[in-house]
């Protein structure tokens, strides 16, 4: 590449009499982050194109980047110290590689425009010219750790001094020129010891386990295997693309091995010790299977990148969900939108491919109000705000609607925050009679690379978050995803797909093409063999100088590998080209049964498929469980005043009950046409409809059919410092609730498990509680089980990231400190639902109308939210009896389906109390119970009964006229506790007192005040 | 009597092309799906149409501001054979992303029938960020707008980060004397003009604006979404609704209140 020092750069601003609103974004930000009161924030659009042009072709550029109503702009510098007012000027731009999406339209689009173009880089930046009395330091701090990150951005900051109203920001070009020739490191096979590569894993990050090294060295020993390779005219030791290829086949994210492992845990009350060999095969595979078969099957199950259900009579819907956690705490918006954009290609890269019709979201971080010591990379709040916006891009550029997530805050996930994310596709079930839940590559089919090129990219994501974070984790990992490229992408694979073009598909995420292609090497094919050749001089790169093993790795998004018959190659490339995607040819399938990459003609990799079919040893764990009573742990010494309403308005305000209607706003959930049930539901206020939050979604992914799907999540890692079983068995109790609270029935309910556990391999001192950690898994795991079973939830897919612990540094001392994150599991249920105009919604509909309850409250505040405010754990988590809830659950979708409920709500976190406040505001509507109505175990205090978290309870408004037909259905498992009013919650306590008297708006203020803020900004 | 062809474009990031093909077709319209790609190569084919629709979505990722880039390589690329389309009589729906692009082509609102010269935009909320709510829309019975026909309010969806409506004094005073401002946000209840408050109009637009046409009221261009209200459970209070008529004795109409539009569309070919 030839580098001159010519460049044009057109920089664009809104005129005055439009506004600044992102300037004004950055006023508000500034002040909440760091207390700053800017004067006045101005910003600046910046493309800086690497070599210059005619004067004809930038009167194009101006006319087809500047809206003329709206913009100025110049090719000269338009910040001018006559004309602004200002103290500062940060220029902020994208790091030398890095994914920078504006620069890659703008190009894009050049191209179209000029020829002369031909040749070109474009970069996009901005600048950011700002008035306020702060010092140069203090906008050092807006730049670094505001507007910029240093592991994907750069920034210069000038004052008004130093500004140069002719020069302004100079030439802004981050090219990457690696200047050198590709590399292939050979290993001599004298030195392949055990130690060495321990020493070669550690320094290359391969995160190898230790268990596994011998393996791998024997492999390469064996005299077979030396032959072949004599044979072959490749190197007797491993070359680096061959370690890294198997590093990436065994690493923990693709291969579960700490699930597959061995865990023997003793019982330190009872001393019983139970060996738990293989949890993934005992807890998840073996019941599903049976599960599945017992309702007469599913069509895919276990192995392809999502798992595949029925949906109607005439489709199939896929669902899978993962975590991106490692890099999310890097980069918190290049983590959150390389996620959302990333689990997209799974269902796409399901069966012969699924078109995406829904996605979700869960973000779990320490609580963004609070200041900790000890710090992380990144405080709560910019991660929030990072990850908010991460998949507020990757979802809604990906014409996707984001309708469902949970946004959980808690102490624990100071050292390693969560960002979960699901998809969820359709497809019909057969096309001109081939099943698309199956794929099978012939032996000649080549293999193609469809979407972006490869780059330095994302090297190393997958082992990186296979460990825990400490300050060497590797900053490469980290990208920025991009939707608009990855949507083209699917609309021709969905085209190509519908045109029978497509044999097999998977998506390049974790790992990249060694990844896609070893998986695919080692598939089956159609008569029995396997094998792949790739010729990794064809994989397109986006600059030159890039080692083997590095396009090998590479986790450049927005790729997929498809196998593709040759005599259609010609129509799948003509569709390609069609939708502006750029796909490449690059190696066949065969009958080799190994994986073979080659080199300007000479192979660079050989190895057999039958190298990860080894028994590698299984890991091992130890656990140690103690009960919580063992522990110490006991209930603290609390007294409610007679008067609960102040309790209940806190309760509502608190951030894990409060509104969040402010991030669902941002998240298109109408785009496809199929939104029945969104995340928000009620008359609303202020004459914006809906404000409370839906238990469940409901979505019609088929346009005409009134075949819907209901959509869940649950997740309630406070239990965990209890017992990680019971905590198990009530998210999942609390997600079948939610379901059946819209109208679904039991028939066919569907699970994704998504664990998110901190180390459990036991170290004396990185780990001294991973005993306890490892018996909690486990715990989780049977209890799953058996939860699974009494509901009938066969798990359609699942995922696991077991390293949620970091280092974290108190800044005034240097001290670090190691922060374990509470075992997590996020639970999905998902069902078909027949008709979608029979569904229910949880906002009270109308006064007069009677208020029913299920389930018995108990004494079971700990781990609650209750607690939590009261700053205590306490002892009595609530413990769930599936069986007997199901009994209940039946007669409730046999009520709800005979059209006797109104209305439906789940009880859940923060009680009875806060579920009937929500209830009762999406109507804005007042209520009148009496707890003396409520069904206990025992004679309880009235906040108990209000704030408990007892599983298994729900409430149901039934008009008066089906009063006789529900209870009929009910029979003694509902009890009338009250009816809706026009506006007052009035509850009276046992004792026959008022308990509570306060109007319904006053409630909902509290619950909605605490974000009120981050969605009602006002304008300029 | 002919039945109306309708051309629904898609591709390079457009999104709402399914459920918008599908809403025409409810109305009555044979529709095509295109990739732009296909228009851009045959230009002509948009002879056989009456109806074109610019649909949402993020064309182009909105890198350089919502609709810039698609306004710019359609008029480049097919534009002659659009401004002959517009002659010919042909009807022209933009919606949310089809409404920026539009408005940036500058064949809506085409004041004195100039439809090459932008005078208006939609540019970036008040609300600083992208929101997707319902906003209840006042229909102006003397607008010339052909697709809105016999309609008086509607409520939509709209979702976008670009949707304030922005122009200079004189040109607001045009579309208003003319009755070009199509739609305009209004509160859900007393049915009384938003006059810019927080979110009754969503965006900040001026005079409340969410829909314009051009004087031959063919060219309309809208921020809301009437494709994502095609069936009725696609109100954000489908079931509260359902109830208060079920509570009077009367059944939910299945169909949604956005097919009007497209209806509309589908007749005036009649």
């Amino acid at each position: 590449m030839q580098i001159t020092d010519e460049f044009l750069r057109l920089e664009k601003t809104t005129i005055p009499e439009v506004g600044d609103p992102l300037g004004q974004q950055l006023m508000d930000r500034a002040k909440t982050y760091f207390g700053y009161e800017l004067d006045d924030v101005k910003t600046y659009s910046v493309i800086t194109v690497d070599k210059t042009m005619s004067e004809m072709a930038m009167g194009l550029i101006q006319d087809n980047f500047v809206n003329p109503v709206t913009e100025i702009s110049s090719f000269e510098p338009l910040l001018k110290k006559a004309e602004t007012e200002f103290d500062y000027v940060i220029h902020a731009h994208w790091g030398a590689g890095v994914r920078d999406n504006p620069g890659a339209t703008a190009l894009e689009d050049l191209l179209d425009m000029t020829p002369e173009a031909q040749g070109a880089s474009v970069f996009s930046s901005k600048i950011y010219a700002i008035k306020g009395g702060v010092s140069k330091e203090d906008v050092e701090k807006l730049a670094a750790e505001m507007l910029t990150n240093d592991i994907v951005e750069g920034f210069e900051v000038y004052t008004r001094e130093e500004w140069d109203d002719n020069v302004g920001i100079g030439r802004n070009t981050p090219f990457v020129t690696l200047n050198k020739e590709p590399q292939l490191d050979v290993i001599p096979l004298e030195d392949l010891t055990d130690e060495f590569l321990q020493k070669y894993s550690d320094e290359r990050n391969l995160a190898l386990h230790p268990q596994d090294i011998p393996i791998i060295r024997a492999y390469f020993h064996r005299d077979d295997v030396r032959a072949e390779r004599r044979e072959l005219s490749l190197s007797e030791g491993p070359t680096d693309i061959e370690l890294e290829q198997i590093a990436q086949g065994r690493s923990d994210h693709c291969e579960h091995n700490t699930f597959k492992g061995i865990f023997t845990v003793i019982d330190k009350d009872t001393g019983e010790i139970v060996i738990h060999d293989n949890l993934f095969k005992k807890y998840i595979e073996l019941p599903t299977i049976e599960l599945a078969e017992a309702r007469g099957g599913v069509p895919s199950l276990l192995w392809d990148n999502a798992g595949v259900d029925f949906f109607g009579p005439d489709h199939l819907y896929a669902i899978t969900g993962e975590t991106h956690n490692s890099p999310s705490n890097m980069e918190a918006y290049g983590g959150a939108i390389t996620g959302i954009v990333g689990i997209y290609r799974d269902p796409m890269g399901t069966g012969l491919g699924f078109d995406m019709f829904m996605g979700a979201f869960g973000f779990c971080t320490a609580d963004p109000e609070k200041i900790y010591q000890y710090q992380a990379k990144l405080n709560a709040r910019r991660l929030l705000d990072g990850v908010i916006d991460g998949v507020k891009d990757g979802g809604n550029k990906s014409g996707i609607p984001t309708p469902f997530g949970n946004i959980l805050f808690n102490d624990g996930y100071q050292g390693k925050a969560l960002v979960f994310v699901t998809a969820l596709g359709i497809s019909e079930r057969e096309i001109d009679g081939v099943p698309q839940e199956l794929k099978t590559i012939h032996p000649g089919d080549y293999a193609i690379m469809c979407g972006g090129r490869v780059g330095k990219d994302g090297i190393h994501g997958v082992t990186a978050a296979s460990e825990e974070r400490t300050e060497g984790t590797p900053k490469g990992h980290v990208q920025i995803g991009d939707p608009y490229t990855q949507k083209k992408m699917q609309d021709f694979l969905i085209e190509a797909k519908k045109e029978g073009l497509i044999r097999f598909i998977t998506d390049n995420g974790g790992g990249g093409l060694s990844s896609s292609c070893g998986e695919t090497a080692r598939q089956i094919n159609s008569n029995g063999t396997s094998g792949l050749e790739v010729d990794i001089d064809k994989v397109p790169t986006k600059y030159d100088g890039l080692d083997h093993w590095e396009k090998w790795v590479s986790e450049s998004q927005e790729r997929m590998t498809v196998a593709v018959e040759p005599s259609k190659f010609d129509r799948f490339m003509e569709l390609s080209k069609k939708h502006a995607v750029e796909s490449t040819m690059i190696g066949n399938y065969n009958e080799n049964g190994a994986m073979k990459i080659t080199s300007g003609g000479k192979p660079i990799a050989y190895i057999r498929g039958e190298l990860f079919k080894e028994a590698f040893p299984q890991w091992k764990f130890e656990g140690e469980w103690s009960s919580p009573e063992m522990r110490g742990l006991t209930e603290p010494v609390l007294k409610a005043p007679e008067d609960l309403g102040a309790l209940l308005h806190k309760m509502l305000g608190r951030p894990n009950i409060c509104s969040k209607e402010y991030i669902h706003r941002l998240y298109d959930h109408e785009v496809q046409g199929g939104k029945v049930i969104g995340p928000l539901v009620g008359t609303g206020e202020n004459g914006v409809p809906n404000d409370m939050p839906s238990d469940a979604v409901v979505f019609q992914p088929v346009l005409g059919k009134k075949t819907g799907l209901v959509f869940t999540q649950a997740l309630i890692p406070q239990y965990y410092g209890i017992d990680a079983g019971h905590m198990t068995a009530a998210t999942i109790d609390e997600a079948v609730r939610n379901v059946i609270a819209v109208g679904a029935d039991l028939k066919q309910l569907g699970g994704v498990d998504n664990f998110c556990w901190p180390s459990v391999q036991y170290h004396p001192e990185n780990n001294p509680d991973g005993k306890f950690k490892a018996a909690q898994l486990t715990r989780t795991c049977e209890t799953m089980k058996g939860a699974c079973e009494a509901y009938g939830i066969p798990l359609l897919s699942g995922k696991d990231s077991m390293y949620v612990d970091g280092m974290n540094t108190d800044p005034e001392t240097g001290l670090q400190k190691r922060i374990s994150a509470p075992g997590t599991l996020q639970f999905t249920v998902s069902t078909p639902i027949e008709d979608v105009s029979k569904v229910v919604t949880s906002d009270a509909k109308e006064a007069g109308n009677l208020i029913y309850m299920i389930g018995t409250t108990k004494d079971e505040r700990g781990g609650s939210e209750y607690f939590e405010m009261a700053e205590s754990i306490g002892l009595n988590v609530p413990k769930t009896d599936y069986v007997a809830n199901m009994k209940v659950y039946r007669k409730v979708v046999e009520a709800t389906q005979g059209g006797y409920v109104k209305t439906s709500k789940n009880i859940k976190r923060g009680g009875l109390g806060v579920h009937l406040a929500i209830m009762a505001g999406g109507g804005n509507l007042g209520v009148d119970i009496d707890l003396s109505d409520v069904r206990t175990d025992k004679e309880h205090a009235n906040d108990v009964i209000m704030f408990s978290e007892s599983t298994g309870r729900m409430l149901f408004e039934v008009a008066p006229h089906h009063k006789a037909q529900f209870e009929r259905i009910m029979g003694d498992s509902a009890y009338h506790i009250g009816n809706f009013t026009q506006q007052d919650y009035q509850v009276t306590g046992v004792n026959g007192k008022l308990a509570v008297d306060e109007g319904i708006m006053g409630l909902k203020r509290s619950f909605k005040k605490p974000n009120e803020d981050k969605c009602y900004v006002r304008g300029p | 009597m002919v039945t109306a062809r309708t051309l629904v474009v898609t591709g390079f990031g457009l999104n709402c092309d399914k459920e918008t093909a599908y809403a025409v077709e409810q109305a009555g319209s044979k529709v095509d799906l295109k990739h732009l790609n296909e228009l851009f190569a045959n230009p002509k084919m948009l002879r056989e149409y009456q109806n074109l629709i610019n649909g949402g979505g993020f064309s182009w990722g909105d890198d350089h501001g919502a609709g810039q880039i698609y306004a710019g390589r359609f008029i480049r690329k097919a534009g002659d054979e659009l401004y002959k389309f517009i002659e010919d009589g042909g009807l022209v729906a933009n919606i949310c992303n089809g409404c920026q692009s539009a408005t940036t082509m500058g064949i809506v609102p085409a004041l004195g029938g100039d439809y090459k010269t932008p005078s208006v935009s939609f540019t970036a909320n008040d609300c600083r960020n992208f929101r997707d709510q319902w906003v209840m829309l006042e229909v102006d019975p003397e607008s010339p707008c052909v697709f809105t026909k016999g309609m008086d309010y509607i409520p939509l969806p709209v979702r976008h980060a670009e949707g304030k409506f922005y122009t200079d004094q004189d040109t607001l005073k045009e579309i208003q004397d003319k009755h070009l401002a199509v739609m305009r946000y209004v509160h859900w209840n007393t049915k009384e003009r938003a006059n810019g408050e927080q979110f009754i109009n969503p965006n900040g637009s001026l005079d409340d604006i969410a829909g314009i046409c051009d004087e031959t009221g063919r060219i309309f261009g809208l921020m809301p979404h009437p494709e994502a209200f095609h069936s009725a459970v696609n109100h954000p209070n489908y079931t509260r609704i359902k109830d208060q008529l079920e509570n009077v004795g009367m059944e939910m109409p299945t169909e949604g209140m956005g097919l009007k539009i497209f209806k509309n569309m589908v007749e005036y070919h009649k």
